[in-house]
């Protein structure tokens, strides 16, 4: 097979799988979970032959007119994307077989889950702003039964929220797409921006400012930046496989993702530095990752403190892009793959706590660390790493963000940096009281709360394991992966 | 190599000791005595020629760490006091053997961090093992899992966080503004151009994130708190070493990036100074043995600071001999206080043990008869922090004492003001001898007030087995050692790497003098003070028949008419006398509830309240005006019950975090760092 044609097999395989699935007469639990794993791991399979190859090359599915076309392609970017969201899909699937059981909803669960699969796999590999477009829109409605999966008013009306939250930034995020698209004749990704040579003459500076800030917030509805981020929060009605894999990372991520295509492969970061547009965005992040950490604070509901965490994370990485520079970059992409492996270990324990104990609140965790140890362990690793502690994965993009934000000078950049530091104290609160009320109750035995704790399956310890011990790797052998990191955020691959 | 070996050990062996102990606790703990052994003999190999190991890859900005002559001396006495600890705590857990193992796991972890630290040769490697220590030592604070461990465990980890994060900052700035970590890179660039505003902050930073761990004022709270607390030979670490390992942070900062900066100078001796003073008060007032010497290691911590910012002003005027001498009387005071404390805190394992009981009026007369080593060890180590010529402390102190001297010759502007500084400390070793003096009389020469109480004291067959004995009397020798100029000239010289100490004369009757003051301040604090108001007598039964002021407020008469009754009560001082010091006690409580509760809490929970009520109020806007949510079916709300909801739910989930004190202190802390981030952008 010919390389460009294997570039879309990742992206058609989870999607003819899960209309198979969808469309089949009733199977039993253990077919269908045997058929889903099979079929995310060959595709992960796939993906990383992919990327080890070393083949770099471009493939067009139809063009729709003269400039707009669905095609694909391998960059930097995208195969540090794809390579990350390949490595959680079969463990997060592994953990959600035993979080979600037997019931007569999973076929179709399972089938919607594994479809983003595949649509988050497009939205990587896209070649231009209109397929990424599609994608994007494709992902939201993917995931819309995902969140509802409860069909109780909670969650219904949290796939409405979602809904009408992402489908409107989308709709926002079309007006710059097609601009960029008519203007650069394809709006072919390309580093430094689409318009190196010269400026279009008609395309005044407000008219750029405008656009850049229509797609820096539509898109940045995934990625949930402040007026925009309530639906966050309330997507955590869904099951926590669902929240952990795809509204910590994959749904997320998207948004930061397309961000950064937008500002460093299609507008420019020399472009837009020192611009009215630069500074807008720049506060709003900054902004978003106070706010997100106050909010979580306050918050009692375990899931939703975690969420208004990502909240407060992602704007760390909009914060990074926004910096305009080829270190504000490297940090803001650091930040995205090592938050992933972070969040997606706090989520899946917390996920195992609700699934054990049968209780969602903070106050409901006195005392439970000494049922479940390993299971707060695990969760203790990550919050020091989500607060920065050296040692731990966190650090390294923290100290990439800072040093960005020190270099970058100037008052935004400045106070960006201590925000970030402000936001490591309150994450400090929000995440390690949790594992303090769990090993060492504040209160009295009477609140103890681990009484009726059930043994956790092997097989949801098993992806916390993994991502622990991930995060403890790349925590010390940050050389591991950082010059990669570093190339891309300097457009060397 | 050696180096690496002696950073691997612990850590490789720590969670081996933790899986031995799971069955028998007491096994974990013999085998964390063998890994401390073998780790102090290891360190003993240090002092054969240049060791230096570098990892570059290992971080962002890679690893590197060597051995000279203050780092292998720190070395040897790390291992050297977690020989010792570990040696006593076979005695000490042989009836509390619950959770022994996790004891060990941290400890040992600790031990290598520790030892990270202090061969550390850039800002990076100090920084991880700074924060490995951190969170290893907090499961000591809360090792006993009472609810006041647990409080105490809750400050003492929130401040370490707070500590890492200013740290974290101050090196991002350090390295934005020079481009390296090394210690010696950053002499040199920093040598040749001056270091500017941001250097400076950089240098404020690392400043308060080292001093929070060394228990500086003002984020020396956790210190009083979390040592009375933890088990006594972890409380003897935590107060001989690990706040050395703040020191270790500071001293290198003024050694490298600022050398010879007099304002990071400055900074550095106001806050030393207070610190020492506030600490001899704390220490002065407190009615329990531990909390005693808690407060007086925080003011020894002054001492030190004193010393190191006084090397610094010295050196910024080109005085490099005095300089060299001051930084020389530094580091051997901190090689003291560490042994001291060591002696000290043992001791008070050994009344822990035996007692559990930590009240000065409960272990009243606990030495009086029958412990002949236990009394020798404790007299000497508080001569020796006493400052008594003969005994260590007294070298050490006259060396920093003359480093004020000669910087107040030296700053002719400001020479009025470093001699208030001279008499603070000099006072300040006054009542360090007052305090010791009050403990040792106490414990070992009055008798208790009840009879049988006492008899039960002076009939205890045994109170520690020999192991435990060797361990306290041990490094009372080496304070004994020490005390001779010849032993701290030698070690002094070879800690600071300069023969300045060399003419050193300390039995001149000039470098007398100042010692002598000290002390005759600190008898007449005891006479007048401890003994005059800190006592209460009970009037039913006669000689030794009166109880200590159990802290502060008990001190303090509660009202005038109190302190009408008292003024006549007390014959011997005069009027004046008794103002002045009413004065001082209350300004002295005023110090010590600003530091603590009062007015850290209002501004917190002010700012507290603000930054959290913003964003509700925000909602509650939107809500009542833009955003209108759709009513649940059923259900009918009118827009004034759905803000008063919206209120009591916030005020309800913030009810626990508003009652808890570490969570006060975060936020001023965050209220600390917004100030500074708009500092550094001024600057």
């Amino acid at each position: 097979m010919s390389f460009p044609f294997l570039l879309i097999i990742p992206i058609i395989l989870p999607l003819v799988g899960a209309t198979a699935l969808l469309i089949r007469s009733p199977l039993p639990q253990k077919a269908i979970n045997r058929y889903v794993e099979v079929i995310a791991c060959i595709n992960s399979l796939v993906v990383w032959y992919l990327l080890l190859s070393g083949q770099r090359g471009s493939y067009t599915l139809f063009s729709l007119v003269q400039d707009f076309s669905i095609s694909f392609r391998i960059d930097g970017l995208s195969a540090l994307f794809s390579g990350m969201i390949s490595l959680m899909w079969p463990l997060a699937l592994l953990y959600a077989f035993s979080y979600m059981g037997e019931d007569r909803r999973n076929k179709r669960f399972f089938s919607f889950y594994l479809a983003s699969y595949g649509i988050t796999m497009g939205l990587a590999f896209s070649a231009n702003l209109i397929t990424l477009y599609l994608f994007f829109e494709m992902l939201t409605l993917s995931t819309i039964p995902l969140i509802s999966y409860y069909e109780d008013h909670e969650s219904l009306y949290a796939g409405r929220v979602y809904a009408a939250y992402l489908i409107g930034g989308a709709a926002l995020a079309f007006i710059p797409a097609t601009f960029l698209t008519f203007l650069s004749g394809g709006g072919d990704f390309l580093y430094g921006g689409l318009f190196q040579s010269e400026l279009p003459v008609f395309l005044s500076r407000e008219i750029i400012d405008l656009l850049y800030l229509f797609s820096f917030f539509g898109f940045g509805v995934k990625a949930a930046v402040f007026p925009l981020s309530a639906w966050l929060p309330r997507a955590s009605a869904a099951p926590t496989p669902v929240t952990a894999l795809l509204h910590a990372v994959a749904v997320v991520n998207s948004g930061v993702f397309a961000v950064m295509r937008l500002t460093y492969y299609s507008f420019g970061p020399d472009l837009l530095k020192g611009s009215t547009s630069q500074t807008t965005a720049l506060l709003f992040s900054i902004f978003t990752m106070v706010w997100a950490a106050v909010m979580a604070v306050k918050e009692r509901h375990f899931k939703r403190r975690l969420a208004y965490s990502t909240v407060s994370n992602l704007s760390y990485m909009l914060f990074g892009i926004s910096l305009m520079t080829e270190g504000g970059l490297l940090g803001g992409l650091s930040h995205l793959v090592f938050h992933g492996i972070i969040k997606m270990s706090l989520f899946l324990c917390a996920g195992i706590f609700m699934h054990c104990t049968g209780k969602e609140y903070i106050y409901e965790i006195n005392g439970v660390g000494r049922r479940l140890p390993l299971t707060f362990a695990v969760y203790t690793i990550g919050a020091l790493s989500l607060i920065g502690i050296p040692g731990f994965c966190g650090f390294v993009s923290k100290w990439a963000l800072l040093t960005a934000g020190a270099e970058a000078g100037g008052t935004l950049p400045v106070l960006g940096a201590a925000a970030l530091i402000l936001t490591a104290f309150l994450c400090a609160i929000y995440t390690l009281t949790v594992s303090l009320r769990a090993f060492f109750p504040p209160l009295d035995k009477d609140h103890f709360c681990g009484q009726e704790v059930e043994k956790p399956q092997k097989a949801m310890l098993i992806p916390i394991l993994v991502f622990a011990a991930l995060n403890i790797f790349l925590g010390l052998f940050p050389r591991t992966i950082m010059p990669y990191l570093t190339d891309i955020a300097h457009g060397a691959l | 190599m050696l180096i690496a070996l002696i950073l691997i050990i612990p850590f490789a062996s720590a969670p081996i000791c933790y899986a031995l102990g799971r069955k028998n606790p007491m096994s974990s703990c013999r085998a964390g005595v063998l890994v401390t052994a073998l780790e102090f003999v290891l360190t003993l190999f240090l002092f054969q020629g240049d060791h230096s190991l570098s990892l570059p890859s290992l971080f962002p900005g890679g690893l590197s760490l060597q051995t000279d002559g203050f780092r292998a001396v720190y070395a040897l006495v790390a291992s050297f006091m977690w020989l010792c600890t570990s040696l006593f705590s076979l005695e000490y857990f042989r009836h509390e053997e619950k959770g022994l193992n996790r004891y060990i796991l941290f400890v040992l972890i600790t031990l290598g961090a520790t030892e990270g630290v202090m061969l550390s040769s850039n800002y990076m490697a100090t920084f991880l093992f700074f924060e490995i220590l951190s969170f290893s030592s907090f499961t000591w604070v809360i090792h006993e899992e009472t609810p006041g461990a647990v409080r105490a465990g809750y400050t003492y980890l929130f401040i370490a966080i707070i500590g890492g994060l200013v740290l974290f900052m101050g090196l991002i700035l350090l390295v934005s503004d020079t481009g390296t970590l090394d210690y010696g890179e950053l002499h040199q660039i920093l040598q040749a151009s001056p270091p500017g505003g941001r250097t400076l902050a950089a240098g404020i930073c690392i400043l308060l994130g080292f001093g929070a761990k060394a228990g500086m004022f003002p984020l020396h709270i956790w210190l009083p708190e979390a040592h009375p607390v933890a088990p006594s030979p972890a409380s003897a670490l935590l107060s001989g070493i690990l706040t050395k390992v703040g020191i270790y942070g500071i001293l290198m900062t003024a050694l490298y990036p600022l050398a010879a900066c007099p304002v990071f100078g400055a900074v550095i001796a106001v806050l030393g100074v207070i610190t020492m003073a506030l600490g001899a008060l704390l220490a002065l007032f407190s009615c329990n043995l531990k909390r005693t010497l808690a407060c007086s290691s925080m003011s020894q911590i002054g001492f030190i600071l004193t010393g190191i910012s006084m090397y610094e002003l010295l050196l910024s005027r080109g005085e490099s001999e005095a300089a060299f001498m001051t930084l020389s009387g530094a580091m051997l005071h901190m090689l003291n206080h560490s042994i001291i404390k060591l002696v000290l805190f043992l001791a008070s394992g050994v009344v822990v043990m035996n007692l559990h009981r930590l009240n000065l009026n409960d272990i009243w007369g606990y030495g009086r008869k029958g412990k002949p080593l236990f009394k020798l060890s404790f007299a000497i180590a508080a001569l020796g922090i006493s400052g008594v010529p003969a005994f260590n402390g007294y070298l050490s102190k006259t060396l920093l004492h003359e480093g004020l001297v000669e910087a107040a010759e030296v700053w002719g502007n400001y020479s009025l003001i470093l001699k208030g500084a001279e008499w603070i400390f000099l006072i300040s070793g006054g009542i360090t001898f007052a305090y010791m003096l009050k403990l040792f009389i106490c414990i070992f020469v009055e008798r208790n007030s009840s009879q049988e109480r006492q008899a039960s004291f002076d009939s205890a067959p045994s109170y520690m087995n020999r192991i435990s004995g060797t361990v306290i009397g041990l490094p009372a020798l080496l304070v004994f050692i020490l005390g001779t100029p010849f032993a701290a000239k030698t070690i002094g010289a070879y800690m600071s790497g300069s023969p300045a100490i060399g003419e050193f004369s300390p039995f001149t009757w000039n470098n007398l003098k100042g010692g002598l003051i000290s002390l005759t301040i600190g008898g007449l604090i005891y006479l007048l003070i401890v003994r005059g108001l800190f006592m209460k007598g009970t009037q039913s039964t006669g000689k030794g028949g009166s109880v200590y002021c159990t802290g502060l407020s008990d001190a303090l008469p509660p009202s005038l008419s109190g302190l009408a009754r008292r003024f006549e009560g007390q014959k011997l001082l005069s009027y004046c006398g008794q103002f002045l010091f009413i004065i001082g006690v209350s300004l002295a409580k005023f110090l010590d509830r600003i530091t603590h509760l009062t007015f850290l809490l209002t501004i917190a929970s002010a700012f507290t309240k603000f930054i959290c009520i913003l964003p509700d109020a925000i909602i509650v806007l939107l809500r009542t005006t833009a955003v209108r949510e759709r009513p649940v079916m059923g259900e009918k709300r009118n827009r004034t019950d759905h803000m008063k909801a919206l209120l009591k739910d916030n005020t309800e989930a913030f009810r626990p975090v508003l009652m808890n004190f570490s969570f006060a202190l975060m936020m001023t802390c965050v209220g600390i760092l917004l100030i500074l981030g708009a500092l550094l952008i001024l600057l």
